[in-house]
């Protein structure tokens, strides 16, 4: 097979790859067929292997990792989170999240492969060895910062069934909350530092790269925001001993911010951050 | 199938009368070894504080079961308060399942005990001392347990805590994630309480401390838990509530002992850590409010009952999947019974070796001139007779000496099909 023909029977199985393994995490949370659990772990690798293959014949074929716009990001974000999960998974045995976290790698796999183009052509800023640095450091914080989102919302999910003393699916399969308040501030935390080094090294880049670029462009603003929330979170967390609840609520909207920024401001309203 | 039951349980007799004719280890066994000499080649006993029941499998002749139950109720000497009307009893496959559901927890006071299973499991052990585990009572032995496990696999009927203590319990291990790191202070001392904590310190509790109003009663009841502990002031009990994790209210008094004035205070001191307040007191000693702190989890005496009931509900939603799996199971030992039987042995023995002879002479048949070919055929067959005569012969003559359905009889036949292979569909082992 033409490796042009595997990606691009690639970039339509992908997602359709993901839809079925949300389709099994799915039918094994709500416990309808018992078989399941014991081949959706080999069904979550084959999806991961597949998705690595995808992402090395993307390289070989247009002569660049695909790191240089929004939608290749999204593809390297979703492989990231499933890798992650994967470990977690194999680690843990904490298989009853795979769902919800599955389902975010889904949604960005299915956003890029929805919109991404076969580019060969580069603009030459993107063949800069700093982009390497402020990209993998950039998708290793947005990994990590997914997986504490969903872990968050997974908490105040569990956390308003207990409160309430109704106790539905949500109890019965999820681990406690300490663990999922301990998975959500430790991804928290390594997402953290990881998005400040991709930052300062962004900072550094731009004005080298782009000679008409402002410090009030959208993507800077959006992304300052993401920064200081997070950064605000961690010291309240520290400071006024902010557990929980409240802690959990913050890393959502921190998250919610992120996502509009990777999405919206990226492909709307930025001057510089956009490639394609 | 020859397997007989009798038994006396809480569906069929008050407490006061069924712990009559409840039995030790060495009540069981002796009243074994008497009903091996007059009724059963192979039995068990099991006795709990909710039933005693005798499971045998009885020779050829019929044993009369009012018998066995006065047999029963003289070995206690109960006769002046246990009647044959106490007694319920089941023949052949009606025994079986019952049985199969005794194990399974679903005959139970509440429905999906597990204990009962050990309790079974030790039975068949005291059967096994007793020399009473013949090779029908094993492989009954293996089916019962075969089938609990598939009821406990297949179905959540032993899932969600079914007693307010145990719940509470439950309820822990829904919010901290290793109970071994954390703390527990029992305020108080009622006697739920107490069993919550013992709970608690079941599922490996880090460190229980106590307030009670009397210090003495404090210490000895720490020293009953088994665990590192410490005696909180009774009068200085919001520095309990400061550096626990779990607290246990237990307390006889008219008024709230907690008031989310003192929650939200002590919250503050401990940096928001999340505390599990387990409100066991009637009236209530924790202000309900509470709960509507940050990271505060109240539960009273009314919202565990609740988990109680909903998750017996839950369990008698599963009965109808314990119902199939039993059917199915009962099936399963009939057939592997069934082929205990000789004459079908026989038959497919016979079928076995003319088999073999047929397909060896068709292949070389053509070995042979035409017209010696018929007297092949009849030399072969002659053979085969010859050689299956001695042991048929003597497999009917043993039935007719030990019983068709004794242990002799019963084990002759398995190790017949044993050894040439005689196609029994065993699916668990032997």
């Amino acid at each position: 097979m033409n490796i042009f023909t595997f990606v691009d029977v690639l970039v339509v199985l992908m997602p359709l790859l993901y839809a079925v393994l949300v389709a099994v995490y799915a039918l094994s949370f709500f416990g309808a067929i018992p078989i399941i659990d014991r081949f959706k772990s080999s069904f979550l690798i084959l999806t991961v292997v597949l998705h690595v293959l995808y992402l090395i014949a993307r390289t070989a074929a247009f002569d660049h990792p695909p790191i240089t716009t929004v939608f290749e990001i999204m593809t390297m974000l979703a492989a990231c989170i499933a890798i992650a999960y994967t470990y977690i998974e194999l680690r843990t045995k904490a298989s009853n999240t795979g769902l919800f976290i599955l389902l975010l790698a889904f949604v960005f796999q299915a956003v890029s492969s929805l919109n991404i183009k076969d580019l060969t052509e580069l603009a030459p800023i993107l063949r800069s060895r700093l982009l390497g640095f402020h990209v993998s450091t950039a998708l290793l914080g947005y990994t990590a910062i997914s997986l504490s989102a969903v872990y968050g919302f997974l908490y105040l999910m569990l956390y308003r069934e207990i409160k309430s003393s109704r106790f539905g699916l949500i109890y019965t399969r999820l681990p406690n909350l300490e663990m999922l308040e301990t998975m959500s501030s430790k991804a928290e935390i390594f997402g953290f530092a990881m998005l400040t080094v991709a930052i300062l090294i962004g900072i550094i880049w731009l004005p080298r790269a782009f000679e008409t670029f402002s410090y009030l462009d959208p993507k800077l603003v959006g992304t300052m925001t993401v920064w200081i929330l997070y950064a605000v979170s961690l010291a309240a967390k520290r400071k006024l001993g902010w557990q929980g609840r409240k802690m959990m609520i913050v890393s959502l909207i921190a998250f919610g911010f992120v996502f509009l920024s990777m999405t919206v401001i990226n492909m709307y309203m930025s001057g510089f951050h956009s490639f394609y | 199938m020859n397997l007989l039951s009798i038994g006396i349980s809480h569906n069929s007799a008050s407490l006061d009368v069924r712990e009559k004719m409840w039995m030790s280890a060495e009540d069981a066994k002796a009243a074994l070894l008497q009903l091996k000499e007059k009724y059963f080649n192979e039995a068990m006993l099991v006795s709990t504080c909710n039933r005693t029941e005798l499971y045998g499998l009885t020779p050829e002749t019929k044993v009369d079961d009012a018998e066995l139950k006065r047999f029963l109720i003289a070995f206690k000497n109960a006769e002046a308060s246990v009647k044959l009307e106490h007694f319920y009893g089941s023949f052949s496959g009606g025994a079986l399942s019952h049985l199969f559901k005794v194990a399974a927890g679903v005959d139970s006071m509440i429905i999906g005990d597990i204990q009962i299973l050990s309790q079974v499991k030790e039975a068949f052990n005291l059967a096994a001392e007793a020399g009473m585990m013949g090779p029908v009572m094993n492989r009954l032995m293996q089916a019962t347990l075969h089938v609990a496990k598939r009821v406990r696999s297949e179905t959540s009927i032993c899932e969600g805590a079914v007693s307010v203590s145990y719940a509470a319990v439950e309820l822990a291990s829904k919010i901290f994630a290793d109970l071994a790191k954390k703390s527990a202070l029992l305020i108080g001392a009622g006697e739920t309480g107490e069993l919550t904590m013992k709970h608690l310190v079941g599922k490996g509790i880090g460190t229980v401390k106590v307030a009670n109003r009397t210090r003495e009663k404090a210490e000895s009841l720490i020293a009953s838990f088994g665990v590192p502990g410490a005696v909180v002031d009774y009068e200085n009990m919001a520095e309990g509530l400061r550096t626990v994790d779990i607290v246990i209210t237990s307390v006889n008094s008219p008024t709230y002992v907690v008031r989310p004035a003192d929650v939200q205070k002590v919250m503050k001191q401990r940096s928001n850590n999340p505390l599990f307040i387990i409100d066991i007191g009637v009236p209530r000693n924790v202000d309900p409010t509470c709960n509507k702190v940050d990271n505060v989890f109240v539960y009273d005496m009314d919202s565990l009952s609740a988990i109680v009931d909903r998750n017996l509900e839950k369990r008698k939603a599963e009965l109808p999947k314990v119902t199939t799996i039993i059917r199915e199971e009962v099936v399963e030992f009939f057939k592997w019974h069934n082929s205990l039987e000789i004459g079908p042995t026989i038959q497919e023995l016979t079928a076995a070796i003319e088999a073999i002879r047929k397909q060896e002479v068709e292949k070389n048949i053509n070995r042979f001139k035409a017209e010696d070919r018929e007297l092949v055929e009849i030399l072969t067959k002659r053979i085969t007779n010859k050689i299956l005569h001695q042991p048929i012969a003597n497999l009917r003559n043993g039935a007719q000496n030990n019983g068709a359905r004794g242990p002799e009889t019963v084990n002759r036949v398995r190790a017949l099909r044993d050894l040439f292979g005689i196609a029994d569909k065993e699916k668990h082992g032997t």
